[in-house]
């Protein structure tokens, strides 16, 4: 299996190294919400199909990568940068703060 | 002697004559024979003895899809087991040895197997070694103890047990292009490809190219076929943009269009040469692939059809025109279909006489009447071979009159005399490439055969592997499939053209001939047809449970020849079509691969060392170095006669009482800079950091986010923005991964950058009550008094002209300091310390000592930090801020994780001064065979040179509540049971005044 | 003043080796450069970070990922996003970083004991180099003065391509011993030279 990292390349699985699926979302640090923490730190969704998880590029640029797998097939739908992900994230969080 | 040297004719060079041993007798071959032709040219027609009755077995094929003739290569001590002969080329000095038979291939004692037939049928295994132990001789004891026996008689070669010292490598390409096979498609595929320019990488499995044109005996754009390969071969090898691979199996095809290959460097050479490998195995990416795999010839099932002596048609063929060699004087053919007939034409033109033509189809083409004239054989219509007779040679056939549209045998049998027998049972396309890529062959039912699937991944199929019906067509279709990967127009350059008979590609529906004996369908696993309708009966109907049941199609020819004739009996006994009855798909490896190319040149040292900057100098002074992780330690620094434990006593002592010096470079570093720095370690760390000062020190602990504790070490303030942190050595990888993951994803709006410099720093623990005094004899630019440098402090300065970075903190418990420089630097500062600190009798110390040391203060490392315990469960609760959250805050005080049952960590002292082991259980009482309550376990021992004890740490449920307790030692693996008092951890000087004072 | 020591001192074996008899495949050796640095910018600081590092190194980064440059013992080479090894056969070129680049810039990270840089050159490097990497080396693919981040196994390793045939490896000091003999070893076949 290849993973084309935005920055290096499409190189080796063996370069990577998987950090854990991308869906979960981490409490704010303040929180002592159990339920929450519990379904962050446990909770993870077994899908079928299309999945989107954290994968760094240890072997290389050492960036996180977010990268959507089919788990089905192994097929690469897409990758970023987990950092620019995250921050285009956050930023629809402020755009659409209001209406949630 | 039945097969023989043809006077002229082959491929061969009859110029140089190969010497070479088979079952330590002497024999004489030309170069570019294989083992199984060289042996044939010597008469040989018995090359094995098959898996589970030990029949007689000669060669069936002449390449890779060969079940029969199986041999072990041997190399001194060394023994490579189960290659076909069929594929190994002959060098003089070549020594290989028949298998699975004894005491001779002549005369084996497993033949009597075949007198039990009965009883070794499918599933027999299974039916007589698994259940319920019913008696003592039943089920799978009644296994245990035939088990040796089976396997003596049942099976393959065996291995050896000597090291193999040939170099295997493995090899990264990258190409445009790859095409898989050099048979007259994949060549013309590669020369139109080649053309425009692109990374091209031709691969091969046989030693020179041109498949089945270096035997077809066609004529090839008005040469003979194999001088047009041999042409282009040529021609290939010359462009500067393409690498001919010859003697490579390309074996895996993985996601991302990403192929494995093994090549076969220096198999044909009695010795490789000079720092060249045995084997290289290849992982090609390629954008484009153009698989022109060819295809296997098909047996036929009816029985006897494993005598020596019967054989592929197309392998009768390839020996004469290729090899020179006559595998009969008094040639059978039975077929299913056209092209048998060339192998009768090639044959009769090769001087030997064709018995007769046998043929299931009640009419043929006339392109095949003619060949069969040509050879003036008898030609038998809607005839079927019923028996193959013989031993360990064919006698002769016996023949009956058979529709092969029900099956139906009828007339009297009629006896015809042949030393061989040659058979096709149609043709399968090498699909195997395109099945691994992610498809499903498809059923075509004009051909009989399986056709490559609709491409899943970018690869463009071409010749027979395609079904292209000859030549001329499989011409074409590799020099369309070469342009289409290359991306170019279609060439209006002329057709290649191919004289050669106009056969009918269609061979008659595939179909046994269901007559009295044994008859075979994989001939290398003994399973017969019969075994198929036997595990039909017992219900194992689906393909898969069917390979499984009777083993059909599994070991090293993965059922090259078998696959189809194995289905076409099952659809048969289902009354099902044979795509209902199903396909196995085919996954890697396509033939064997040496495990040793998959290892690669971690074959032998498996794993780097990684070295300290001060290593050499640690084994000059005679240092036990240990493995730790990828690092090698010091272990002790022994004196001559000093035990190991004499040897860490001494060190430690000498720590104590004076002053030490130990290498501390393999602790994890990272450089932690940025304005929020100090913010990012205030959250990854359970206490605070924002308030640490310039130039100083702490002792962090890190939790993992479920609220386990996971790392611990000290962080230096460089400056208001730069930290450098040290993690523990085993973790140092796993840390940096976790703090750039919080970096990269939890906090991407923290300005802070990390860097790993573990390597760029040298560290050197200098400890004892003497160590500022050695320090002050040697560092200049700095005081390291108690005022410029206090317990935590941090000073700049230089130790004989080498800038150093001295902290002063202490893992030992003493007086102590970390003494840091530039790596290119470590082992030139150690000795100027040494050498300060020899007035002081300073003593270098290993691993042992500092665990000693640590014990003695009872400070926590991954022993006790296992992945288990949290923060409070090792006592450490002071150091969980209340001030702010970090990571693993919210959830480390679960109700679980605060059970007064938990493992905490306590201290052990032997009371029957014998020495404690770690991983020992704690138990109340009883003994070593009874033992009491479980209530924990030992993590760490030593003898304490401070106490005068054996002592340990240990996790124990309730902790510090049984401080004062007695309990035993229970160490029923290494048989000791023996009572301990359970007490603080904190063994020696639990108030710090040495490390402080 | 103290010269730093090499790490690969003991396995250190200047001559020819293996299958040299029709000529060495590469030559191996060990530039010990006097500086090996990291400066990494922060997120959208990319641009000012690589004037910073022109305007004191006078080397020119080149945009894109692996970008880089070299030439007379000074090149540069992106190895991540907006992060840069730069390498200078004289010794103190760190501290001039530290001096050029802005804190609101980015970073500047001193490795240069940290990491053993290795030459391979010759016609037979990209051969040798593609028995340890995954990583295409042919030079429309890598041209000169680009680099690559990657990794042999356990061993971590930043290359930079630094002449047709010439590669500069920089591997961390702690392996750089056990490197250099496998790299010795994979390179027996086609002849070498230690130089």
């Amino acid at each position: 299996m290849l993973i084309t990292c935005p920055y290096c390349g499409p190189r080796d699985l063996s370069e990577f190294t998987y950090q854990g699926d991308a869906n979960r979302a981490r409490p704010d640090p303040a929180s002592t919400e159990q339920q929450a923490w519990y379904d962050y730190v446990y909770q993870r969704v077994n899908t079928v199909g299309d999945h989107k998880e954290y994968w760094q590029h240890s072997g290389g640029c050492r960036s996180h990568l977010v990268v959507v797998r089919s788990t089905l097939t192994h097929v690469i739908s897409s990758v970023g940068f987990a950092r620019e992900h995250d921050e285009r994230k956050s930023a629809t969080r402020h755009k659409s703060g209001g209406k949630a | 002697m039945s097969p023989r040297r043809a006077a002229s004719g082959g491929r061969i060079d009859r110029a140089r004559t190969i010497r070479f041993t088979f079952d330590g007798r002497a024999y004489t071959g030309h170069a570019g024979d294989t083992l199984a032709s060289a042996l044939m040219a010597n008469g040989a027609t018995l090359f094995g003895r098959s898996f589970k009755y030990h029949r007689p077995r000669g060669v069936l094929t002449a390449g890779i899809d060969e079940p029969n003739a199986l041999v072990t290569i041997l190399s001194g001590d060394v023994r490579e087991p189960n290659i076909p002969a069929t594929t190994v080329e002959i060098y003089d000095g070549l020594s290989a040895a028949s298998q699975n038979r004894f005491p001779s291939l002549g005369f084996d004692i497993g033949a009597v197997n075949q007198l039990g037939g009965k009883l070794l049928s499918a599933g027999f295994y299974y039916k007589t070694f698994m259940g319920p132990v019913v008696g003592p001789l039943k089920g799978t004891r009644f296994w245990m103890f035939c088990e040796h026996f089976i396997r003596r008689a049942a099976g393959l070669g065996s291995a050896g047990y000597a090291a193999d010292d040939a170099r295997y490598e493995k090899m990264n390409a990258f190409c445009d292009i790859l095409v898989v096979g050099a048979g007259p498609a994949g060549l013309s595929a590669a020369k139109a490809a080649a053309t425009a320019g692109h990374r091209l990488i031709l691969a091969d499995l046989d030693a020179t190219l041109g498949g089945s044109a270096k035997w077809s005996g066609e004529t090839i754009d008005g040469k003979d076929a194999a001088g047009w390969a041999e042409a282009a071969a040529t021609e290939l090898a010359a462009l500067p943009n393409v690498r001919v691979l010859p003697r490579t199996t390309v074996w895996g095809y993985y996601d991302n269009n990403t192929l494995a290959a093994l090549e076969r460097v220096a198999d044909h050479r009695l010795t490789p040469g000079k720092g060249e490998p045995r084997h290289r195995h290849w992982t090609i990416r390629a954008d484009t692939v153009v698989l022109a795999s060819g295809a296997f010839e098909r047996t036929l099932v009816f029985p006897g059809n494993d005598r020596p002596g019967v054989m592929l048609a197309s392998a009768a063929e390839r020996y004469a025109n290729e090899y020179g060699v006559l595998p009969g004087n008094n040639v059978a053919i039975f077929t299913n279909n056209d092209s048998a007939y060339c192998a009768a034409a090639a044959l009769r033109q090769a001087g030997a006489s064709i018995a007769a033509i046998i043929d299931v189809r009640p009419d043929i083409s006339t392109a095949a009447r003619d060949l069969a004239a040509q050879t003036g054989a008898e030609l038998l219509l809607g005839h079927a071979v019923i028996k193959a007779e013989g031993g360990k040679q064919l006698t002769g056939i016996k023949v009956q009159r058979f529709d092969n549209s029900t099956g139906v045998l009828s007339g009297e049998p009629r006896s015809i005399e042949a030393d061989c027998l040659a058979i096709s049972g149609g043709w399968s396309p090498v699909v195997h490439l395109a099945s691994q890529a992610g498809g499903k062959p498809e059923w075509d039912a004009d051909r009989q055969a399986f056709m490559p699937p609709p491409a899943t991944q970018n690869w463009i199929g071409a010749g027979a592997f395609t079904g292209a019906a000859n030549t001329e067509t499989a011409i074409a279709e590799g020099r369309k499939a070469g342009e289409k990967a290359a991306g170019a127009k279609a060439s209006r350059a002329r057709p290649v053209k191919v004289f050669a008979p106009a056969l009918d590609p269609h061979p008659a529906p595939y179909r046994e001939i269901r007559a009295d004996g044994k008859a075979f369908v994989d001939l290398q696993h003994d399973v017969t047809a019969e075994d198929v309708r036997l595990a039909h009966r017992e219900g194992f109907v689906s393909v898969e449970h069917l390979k499984r049941y009777t083993t059909l199609g599994m070991a090293t020819d993965q059922g090259k020849t078998s696959n189809v004739p194995g289905l076409a009996i099952m659809a048969d006994a289902r009354g099902l079509s044979i795509p209902e009855a199903g396909t196995t798909r085919f996954r890697p490896p396509f033939a064997a691969v040496s495990l040793g190319a998959l290892a690669g040149e971690r074959y032998g040292d498996l794993r780097p060392d990684r070295l300290t900057p001060m290593h050499d100098w640690h084994v000059e002074q005679g240092a036990r170095m240990l493995p730790a992780g990828l690092w090698f330690r010091p272990q002790i620094y022994g004196d001559p006669g000093e035990t190991v434990e004499q040897a860490y006593v001494r060190e430690a002592k000498a720590v104590r009482e004076s002053v030490g010096m130990v290498d501390v470079s393999t602790l994890g570093k990272i450089a932690v800079q940025g304005p929020d720095a100090a913010q990012f370690l205030d959250r990854v760390y359970t206490n605070m950091f924002s308030t640490l000062a310039v130039g100083k020190a702490r002792y962090g602990l890190m939790l993992r986010e479920d609220g386990i504790a996971y790392d611990d070490g000290t962080t230096w303030r460089l400056g208001e923005q730069e930290f450098l942190m040290t993690t523990t050595t085993a973790n140092a990888g796993k840390v940096m991964q976790q703090l750039e993951y919080y970096l990269d994803i939890v906090w991407p709006e923290l300005k802070v950058h990390l860097t790993s410099v573990s390597d760029e720093w040298a560290g050197a623990a200098i400890a004892g009550p003497k160590a500022r005094d050695v320090l002050a004899a040697c560092v200049a630019g700095t005081k390291v008094d108690n005022e410029a440098l206090p317990f935590m402090g941090i000073v700049h300065g230089q130790i004989d002209g080498v800038k150093v970075m001295i902290c002063r903190l202490s893992f030992s418990g003493e007086m102590a300091f970390e003494v840091y420089c530039g790596a290119g630097f470590g082992t030139h500062v150690w000795e100027a310390l040494m050498q300060a600190g020899k007035p002081f009798g300073i003593v270098p110390y290993g691993m042992e000592a500092l665990g000693t040391l640590r014990i003695e203060k009872g400070h926590v490392t991954g022993a006790e930090i296992d992945g288990r315990t949290t923060a409070r469960d090792l006592y450490l609760d002071w150091m969980l801020s209340k001030k702010k959250p970090f990571a693993g805050s919210a959830v480390m005080d679960r109700d679980g994780l605060l059970s007064p049952s938990r493992l905490k960590l306590v201290g052990v002292v032997s009371l029957d001064d014998q020495a404690l082991a770690g991983g020992a259980h704690i138990v109340t009482g009883g003994s070593l065979e009874q033992p009491g309550e479980d209530i924990g376990h030992i993590t760490a021992v030593c003898y304490s040179p401070a106490l005068g004890k054996y002592i340990g740490l240990a996790l124990v449920k309730g902790g510090k509540e049984r401080i004062g307790r007695r309990a035993w030692s229970c160490d029923p693996v290494r048989k000791r049971f023996g009572p301990i008092q359970i007490v603080s951890h904190h063994f020696y000087d639990p108030e710090g005044s040495r490390m402080h004072g | 003043m103290v010269e730093p020591l090499s790490p690969l001192a003991p396995a250190w074996k200047p001559g020819s080796h293996g299958n040299f008899a029709a000529g060495v495949g590469v030559v191996l050796s060990e530039t010990r450069p006097g500086s090996i640095v990291e400066a990494a910018a922060w997120h959208g600081e990319e641009k000012k970070l690589i004037a910073a590092i022109r305007k004191s190194t006078g080397l020119s980064l080149p945009d894109g990922a692996g970008a880089g440059t070299y030439s007379g013992g000074k090149g540069a080479f992106g190895i991540a996003p907006g992060r840069f090894l730069l390498i200078d056969q004289a010794e103190g070129l760190a501290a001039r970083l530290r001096e050029a680049v802005a804190a609101d810039t980015g970073t500047v990270t001193d490795l240069s004991h940290g990491r053993t840089a290795i030459r391979v050159a010759g016609p037979k490097a990209e051969w040798v180099l593609s028995k340890l990497f995954a990583i295409d080396f042919a030079l429309p693919a890598f041209p000169v003065g680009s680099g690559v981040s990657t990794v042999h196994h356990d061993i971590f390793a930043q290359i930079q391509r630094t002449g047709e045939d010439a590669f500069d490896l920089y591997v961390f000091r702690s392996f750089a011993r056990s490197f250099w003999k496998m790299l010795g070893h994979s390179t027996e076949e086609v002849g070498y030279e230690v130089r």
